[in-house]
């Protein structure tokens, strides 16, 4: 008869058995999400390192590595020395893309940073996904680079301005400046330039503002009279700026022609060097930022200015950190990520996002507490609340509060 | 008002330029493609040279001095050796490659951001009426003026502006009664370079010096002497100012936005009627 028992399974089969089980764990183990590995005590970098662009990656490497230095030198973080690791992506989203996978799958890092474009910021948001890698910009200020379309932004972070918080601040200072109530909108002829349109008319709205003129120019235009004439003829006597040193440095000139002096409200894309290039022109031009480096400081901020020329010689003075906000932003940001570390208690990425919902901090910028909510729109630890009005007054742009400008001009 | 004089002054940049167009196309059948960038290292190389303690005009001088042996080089190094055969276009490859590699270069070296170039005729601008303009920027239409005569003065009344001119002419015709062709085509890129610098220096303060300011006016020069017949000195100098007018005229009375877009299809329109450029003549060749 024969037994209806399965018959036992020979040896050797067994043992294939379980190797082929134990092959097909490791092979799960491999698909399973990056996220669940242990990672690198080191913070991977895409910046514009070459090319037109090149200040912006060197005016965030100045802070990134006074604060990892001043970490390390306190014990670095669990036990282990905080690393950077930077790559060049000369602003070019496929680059940065490259550069992400590096960081995520190769260098096995527990963060990314970004570095100035929001388009490259962009063009991340589904290889972070892929890969769970945590990312902190500090500078990019796109909205979307945080809120994203889908409303499941998990990985990317931010330690910056917000496009759709700072347009109400600049509709609040160009109000609280003009004296007729006509403010006008211009902006360079680029993503963010244009992107700004809706955020800055939706503010207008919402301060029961209309805006009486609205005009842009192309990136390099050396002559904005056209629309400096337009503005004029319209009454404008406010205008609020989306642009850059260049470009904004033809538009004084180009008012200066003129004999057209409106108040200049300014996105921060203006920085320290449109002093330089514009002389006496900048004066009186406002601008919102996070920081400044000139100007009375904190004893503490004085120190890391003193440490961040102390490594870096080429750094004479705060006149030398261009883009003032960005700095400050990322030597913040590195503290955030360290500390985050330490409240994780291990290095694992997906323990190092959940603990950056906890994490407070004070920096240099502003009170991080804590630095982010586990809600999409508070990924940016900035709060428009922290938000301020810097003005050029004497060839250097210091918080407004220390210059004639402080008050509305009515 | 404001249009037509802030048209004259950048439409005579453009014609600077497309006059060095004119002087190299004249002698050599080529032109170097990296002209915008011969223009961008008039302001860059003045700035450097300003900031080593030289007086501007010094500095000045040797920027244009400089350029015009860039000039010189690229001719002897990025066109001659490809411009042998009778239809060759290798030229255009290798002027428009060390173009990209002097704009690198110079970024690395002197930062992509732009500096200014400070001199007394950019302190106040005269105002006539709601309308304004520098000093500096009147320089350029006399400093065009003044150029195209010298220009026309070199070719008619010297004896190296009549082997340039022969050469223009008759290439094989100049060599046959002793002109070197070669060395006379060395010295038409290098006057090109210089009036290209020139240019650069003389706009600089009102514009910055950047890495990048020669991109879009090396391009639109280029069109310039296109359009007008780049075998046209007058022609080029004519359409570069009406050219420069045209642009602010569109950005106050169409669209700034749009200002390039209708420029091109003005241009475009125009060499469809004028084949040969505004001002050229069909070539005719016995056969």
């Amino acid at each position: 008869m024969k037994s209806l028992q399965n018959p036992p399974f020979p040896r050797r089969r067994a043992g294939l058995l379980g190797a082929g089980l134990l092959a097909g764990l490791a092979l799960i183990g491999l698909g399973a999400p990056a996220q669940a590995q242990r990672a690198e005590p080191c913070i991977g970098a895409s910046w514009e390192l070459t090319g037109p662009l090149a200040h912006t990656g060197l005016q965030i490497r100045y802070s990134v590595e006074t604060a990892i230095d001043e970490i390390n030198a306190a014990g670095g973080v669990l036990g282990q020395r905080l690393r950077l690791v930077a790559y060049d992506d000369q602003g070019e989203p496929a680059r940065a893309v490259d550069n992400a996978r590096r960081i995520g799958e190769r260098d096995n890092c527990i963060v990314m940073m970004g570095g100035f474009r929001t388009p490259n910021a962009i063009a991340l948001r589904e290889p972070l996904d892929e890969m769970g890698l945590p990312w902190m910009g500090v500078i990019s200020a796109g909205t979307q680079v945080i809120e994203h379309p889908n409303g499941r932004n998990k990985w990317m972070f931010r330690v910056s301005m917000k496009d759709r918080w700072v347009a109400p601040f600049l509709v609040e200072a160009a109000r609280a400046r003009s004296r007729n109530g006509r403010i006008g909108l211009v902006f360079e002829g680029t993503g963010w330039g244009q992107g700004a349109v809706p955020d800055v008319t939706n503010a207008m709205r919402a301060a029961g503002l209309t805006l009486a003129g609205q005009e842009t120019y192309n990136i390099a235009d050396q002559d904005m009279s056209a629309q400096l004439i337009r503005l004029r003829e319209a009454n404008v006597d406010t205008i609020i700026l989306y642009g850059v040193d260049r470009e904004a440095t033809n538009l004084v000139r180009s008012m200066d022609r003129l004999g057209y002096k409106p108040q200049i409200v300014s996105a921060w894309g203006v920085g320290v060097q449109f002093a330089q290039t514009a002389g006496p022109l900048a004066e009186g031009v406002i601008v919102a930022g996070t920081f400044t480096w000139m100007g009375q400081l904190s004893e503490r901020a004085q120190g890391v200015l003193q440490r961040i020329q102390a490594k870096f010689p080429q750094v004479r003075g705060a006149q030398d950190l261009l883009l003032p906000s960005g700095t400050a932003n990322a030597y913040d940001a590195t503290y955030i990520i360290a500390e985050t570390m330490k409240l994780a208690g291990r290095i694992d990425r997906e323990a190092f996002r959940q603990a950056l919902y906890r994490v407070n901090f004070q920096g240099i910028v502003t009170n991080y507490a804590p630095a982010f909510e586990a809600k999409q729109e508070r990924h940016d630890a900035i709060k428009p609340e922290a938000y301020r009005l810097l003005a050029f007054h004497n060839g250097q742009l210091v918080a407004i509060d220390q210059t004639p400008y402080a008050q509305p001009r009515r | 008002m404001q249009y037509v004089l802030t048209g004259l002054s950048v439409g005579s940049v453009y014609a600077m330029i497309a006059l060095g167009f004119y002087v190299m196309w004249s002698a050599a059948r080529a032109v170097n493609f990296t002209y915008g960038d011969v223009f961008m290292l008039g302001g860059v190389l003045t700035v450097v040279l300003v900031e080593m303690g030289l007086p501007l005009l010094l500095a000045g001088g040797g920027a244009l001095a400089i350029a015009a042996l860039a000039g010189a080089v690229i001719e002897r190094v990025f066109v001659r050796p490809f411009n042998r055969e009778a239809n060759a276009i290798g030229w255009m490859l290798t002027t428009i490659a060390v173009g990209i590699m002097l704009e690198s270069f110079t970024t690395i070296t002197y930062g992509p951001l732009g500096r200014p170039l400070q001199t007394p005729f950019v302190e106040q601008p005269i105002r006539i009426g709601g309308s304004g303009i520098y000093p500096q920027e009147l320089i350029l239409p006399v400093a065009l003026v003044i150029v195209t005569f010298a220009l026309e003065g070199f070719y008619r009344r010297t004896v190296l502006g009549r082997a340039m001119r022969a050469v223009a002419f008759n290439r094989v015709a100049a060599g046959l009664v002793g002109i070197d062709a070669d060395r006379i085509t060395l010295l038409a890129f290098a006057l090109a370079g210089a009036i290209g610098a020139l240019a650069g220096f003389l706009i600089a303060p009102v514009i910055q010096a950047s890495s990048s300011m020669g991109v879009v006016v090396g391009l639109k020069g280029f069109m310039v002497a296109i359009i007008a017949g780049i075998a046209n000195a007058k022609g080029v100098v004519i359409v570069g100012v009406v050219y420069g007018v045209m642009e602010k005229m569109i950005e106050g009375y169409l669209s700034t936005a749009a200002r390039d877009a209708i420029g091109f299809t003005i241009m475009i329109l125009a060499l469809l009627i004028f084949p040969q450029g505004l001002f050229g003549r069909r070539e005719v060749q016995k056969v």
